[in-house]
């Protein structure tokens, strides 16, 4: 599952089992997961919702169907260091959050962090990050991540039943049934290394690994 | 990462014995199924105890929402002291619906916020599960019937960890309460009976919480 730093913006291919010792690069070991990143197979800067996936049609759990397999081609290929975000993304504000990642994921753009920039350009990227840091450091906040993005509605696309099926069908710990209508799997979850931070209605959540798990320990909170 | 998380344990383990005159208070989950009582009685123990409280009580399901622990509960038995941490964890379920707190009285966008917190929070309690805990408090209320999926799925799992478990039913107070359908649904564990809201046979569990995780 596409993965990013919530610290350096580096990303990690889907199903990645390399953050879990933390980021190559900065050793951060917080991490935003964005599953509907579309990669640069895409036409750059195509605004057009390619994956129709939606506020409630994402689930929360590992891969996002062609999505994601594309991501991975996408991020083998380019690999580009994710912490200069590339601001051109169009359509971010008409579309959803899965549906817009395909201008983002031009060869040069990084294709983690598009879900993350609501308008596009470095500062808000920056700040969205550090909400992220702060939601998931904050655990008695009622806040529920949409400081990253606000969940877009958006018209349903023809195939929109099909996603939705695909991902629930990789869907493994927990599933968005509607919003506000989750299944869960507690045997997955149990299973789970990571703990999961911050659930969002378009399938995004934010994850911290064991050791910032230890580290910031944010159950700590009497 | 499970090698590393593992090899990580024991290695603080170790220099925790090495270090330590006394081993680390042991971790105490407080698990069960929302509304059972957890957090009164998490919050009775530590009143007892430390005279602070733990977390909020509510009638509405999936009050707790993260877990919250309390550290270092001196526990007093027979003249020895149990220091333990509990945590009291959000309530398991395998499945929420933000239409089941509409009831009460709360706004559609509230109660779907609320799910979305209560499902963050069951991944929240089996990560603990998982990483965190010594020992297990399973709180049932006991006037519901204890063969659930949830139930049975819980137990299994702490069966498979190898942690020591108490079962308690707690709800005593209440008449329909039922605690020999609570001890024979788990008749590998013992079941303490228990009023967690009017401190009924508190002495007995703390007993049991002694003698089981000191
Ligand atoms: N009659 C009676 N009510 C109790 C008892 N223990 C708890 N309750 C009530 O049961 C309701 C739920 O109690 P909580 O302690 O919030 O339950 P919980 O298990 O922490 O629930 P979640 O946090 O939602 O998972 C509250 O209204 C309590 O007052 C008891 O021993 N007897
Ligand atoms: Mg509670």
């Amino acid at each position: 599952m596409p993965h990013q730093c919530t610290n350096c913006g580096h990303v990690f291919a889907d199903g990645s089992k390399e953050m879990l010792s933390g980021c190559p690069d900065c050793g951060g070991n917080k991490f935003q997961y964005h599953p509907s990143e579309i990669p640069a197979d895409s036409p750059s800067g195509d605004p057009t919702p390619s994956d129709g996936s939606d506020a409630d049609s994402s689930t929360v759990s590992g891969a996002v169907g062609r999505a994601a397999d594309r991501v991975r081609d996408a991020v083998a290929e380019a690999d580009t260091p994710a912490d200069d975000p590339t601001p051109d993304d169009e359509g971010d504000t008409q579309s959803d959050p899965a549906a817009d990642s395909p201008g983002a994921t031009a060869p040069d753009a990084d294709p983690g962090v598009r879900a993350a920039t609501p308008d596009d350009e470095d500062g808000a990227q920056a700040t969205a990050r550090s909400e992220v840091v702060d939601v998931s450091t904050l655990p008695d906040q009622p806040t529920d991540g949409r400081v990253v993005e606000e969940p877009d509605t958006d018209e349903a696309e023809p195939d929109l039943e099909d996603l939705r099926e695909e991902l629930n069908d990789q869907f493994e710990s927990i599933r968005i049934v509607a919003p506000g209508q989750y299944e869960l799997n507690l045997m997955e979850l149990y299973d789970r290394q990571e703990y999961i931070i911050a659930l969002q209605e378009d399938g995004q959540y934010v994850i911290e690994v064991p050791d910032a798990w230890e580290a910031a320990d944010p159950t700590d909170v009497e | 990462m499970g090698l590393f998380a593992d090899l990580r344990d024991s290695v603080s383990r170790v220099t925790a014995s090495l270090f330590a005159d006394d081993s680390e208070p042991k971790r105490i989950g407080i698990y069960g199924p929302p509304n059972a009582g957890k957090t009164t009685l998490a919050n009775r123990i530590a009143r007892d105890w430390t005279g602070d409280a733990v977390g909020p009580e509510s009638h509405i399901p999936h009050e707790t929402r993260r877990a919250r622990r309390k550290e270092n509960v001196e526990i007093e038995r027979n003249g020895k002291t149990v220091t333990i941490d509990i945590v009291d964890t959000p309530g398991v379920t395998t499945k929420v619906d933000y239409s089941q707190f509409l009831d009460h009285d709360m706004e559609k966008d509230e109660a779907v916020r609320r799910s979305r917190e209560a499902t963050e929070g069951v991944a929240e309690a089996m990560h603990w599960l998982r990483e965190d805990v010594d020992g297990v408090i399973y709180v049932l209320d006991a006037t519901n019937d204890p063969f659930t999926q949830v139930n049975t799925m819980l137990i299994g799992i702490i069966e498979s960890r190898d942690l020591p478990v108490l079962i308690l039913a707690n709800k005593t107070d209440l008449d329909d309460a039922n605690i020999q359908r609570v001890s024979n649904a788990f008749p590998q564990h013992e079941t303490i009976p228990l009023s967690a809201l009017e401190g009924e046979n508190m002495d007995e569990v703390y007993d049991k919480i002694a003698a089981y995780f000191g």
